[in-house]
């Protein structure tokens, strides 16, 4: 039986941009609730036979094993996205997507260790890690101002791509570190933008309602 | 100019889309700004009455924000008028939020700092008539930032309005000074006059512009503070 299978924390970040391109893709696939916070289960003998690195999310189908948020978007949108929008061939929209992919996994990291140390008392040094988080939201936000002079919406051109969906999470949830949207309003105006894919969910952080 | 109680920028009109509410602040006072559904904007402290929730965080439907916390509901004028766990509650009317004076002018939206006034200043700025091209935050105090501001700038508000025309290599700007905090400062810039010609070419190059201003203003901002300490240490 071939079962797309994701190993999953409701309240981690990274799983949160697997779950979001699934419910974008209307694909259904299989999720293994993983007792990151208090269990440290990722760092068991079992799963660290599946990803050494000890993170999730996890992408399991057939023989092949994927780790990691940004393999996991490109191989699902490369493999089920008939629209071909959301990671496009094209090889200027494909160079663009990339640099932001590598920026969330990059810049934006930042964000994600902010949070685990906020809310999960990770180690990390809280000043640094903040300030870096902020400078890589304004760049974000820099790059909206201008891409709406152009009368683009997305990250990258006129539709939503897996650029998009691996850059939401860390500033949909900063308020977790203790950064609001005061001063990001091209990101507050593409936030809302995200809000109206069809498929998309929340996750705890992220209200339902706005 | 001085930054005392008087009409403030606090976003860029568009910024703030009908049925949207985003959080500021004015001297480090946290602030709710947000416009109904009929697009009417509103600047209240941004604090829930019940529980000290921001407003801010909470969501607008049709001509009322509720607070993302418990639900409660306030009307325009800033009173509380639905209670989600006690929906048969006539809400007391001394449940309200403070409101500021708020108003769209220069493609800014603008708020009065003193919510306890009867009546403000007249604003007598013109509605509309402008291109917007960016709100930018700057980490540097409102009088540093002030001082390192391109020569050329000249204040052009009225009544102490912080309002400034700026030439920007060319292009002329108007910004308006939001006195953030302590150690941030925000400009809401925009061009003076509605260019249909060549609009995205202007607001990019004028965007572009402010990013490089952001960046000397806060290196400047960095190298004063380390003078400052090179000043006291031995």
């Amino acid at each position: 039986v071939t079962e797309l299978t994701l190993y999953d924390d409701e309240l981690d970040d990274q799983c949160y941009k697997a779950r979001l391109l699934f419910g974008a893709l209307r694909r259904p696939y299989r999720k293994i609730a993983v007792d990151v916070h208090p269990g440290a289960e990722q760092r068991s003998a079992p799963f660290l036979k599946l990803n050494p690195q000890a993170t999730l999310p996890i992408l399991t189908e057939n023989d092949l094993v994927l780790c990691g948020a940004e393999p996991i978007l490109a191989y699902l949108a490369r493999k089920y996205d008939t629209t071909r929008t959301w990671f496009p061939d094209e090889p200027e929209t494909f160079g663009r997507i990339m640099q932001w992919l590598a920026f969330a996994v990059g810049d934006l990291r930042a964000a994600s260790i902010a949070r685990a140390n906020a809310l999960f008392e990770c180690e990390a040094d809280a000043t640094a890690v903040h300030r870096a988080s902020r400078r890589a939201f304004r760049l974000m936000d820099d790059h909206m101002i201008k891409q709406e002079f152009h009368d683009a919406a997305w990250f990258v051109g006129g539709t939503p791509t897996i650029a998009d969906i691996a850059l939401f999470p860390a500033i949909a949830l900063s308020r977790d570190l203790g950064v609001d949207h005061d001063e990001y309003p091209a990101l507050r105006r593409w936030m809302r933008r995200m809000r109206t894919i069809p498929g998309f969910i929340t996750m705890p952080g992220i209200p339902a309602f706005h | 100019m001085s930054f005392g109680d008087g009409w403030y920028p606090v976003a860029l009109a568009g910024d703030i889309e009908p049925g949207q509410s985003a959080g500021t602040r004015l001297f480090d006072r946290e602030f709710c700004i947000w416009r109904d559904a009929d697009g009417c904007p509103h600047a209240w402290e941004d604090r829930c009455p019940h529980r000290g929730m921001r407003l801010s965080f909470g969501f607008v439907r049709g001509d009322r924000i509720a607070c993302l916390y418990h639900g409660w509901q306030y009307d325009t004028q800033g009173r509380c008028r639905f209670i989600p766990a006690h929906p048969d509650l006539d809400v007391p009317p001394t449940i309200r939020v403070a409101a500021y004076p708020c108003l769209d002018r220069l493609g800014m939206l603008w708020v009065y700092s003193d919510a306890t006034i009867e009546t403000p200043p007249d604003l007598s700025l013109e509605q509309s008539g402008v291109v917007p091209v960016r709100s930018l935050y700057i980490e540097s105090a409102p009088a540093a930032v002030m001082q390192l501001l391109p020569p050329s700038s000249k204040n052009i508000g009225t009544a102490g309005l912080p309002l400034l025309s700026i030439d920007a290599e060319g292009q002329h700007l108007i910004a308006g000074i939001q006195p953030f905090g302590k150690a941030k400062t925000a400009l809401h810039i925009v061009l003076p006059c509605a260019v249909d010609n060549q609009r995205s070419t202007a607001r990019s190059k004028a965007a572009i512009w402010a990013e490089e201003l952001r960046h000397d203003l806060e290196q400047e901002a960095v190298s004063s503070t380390a003078s400052a300490f090179s000043e006291v240490a031995p």
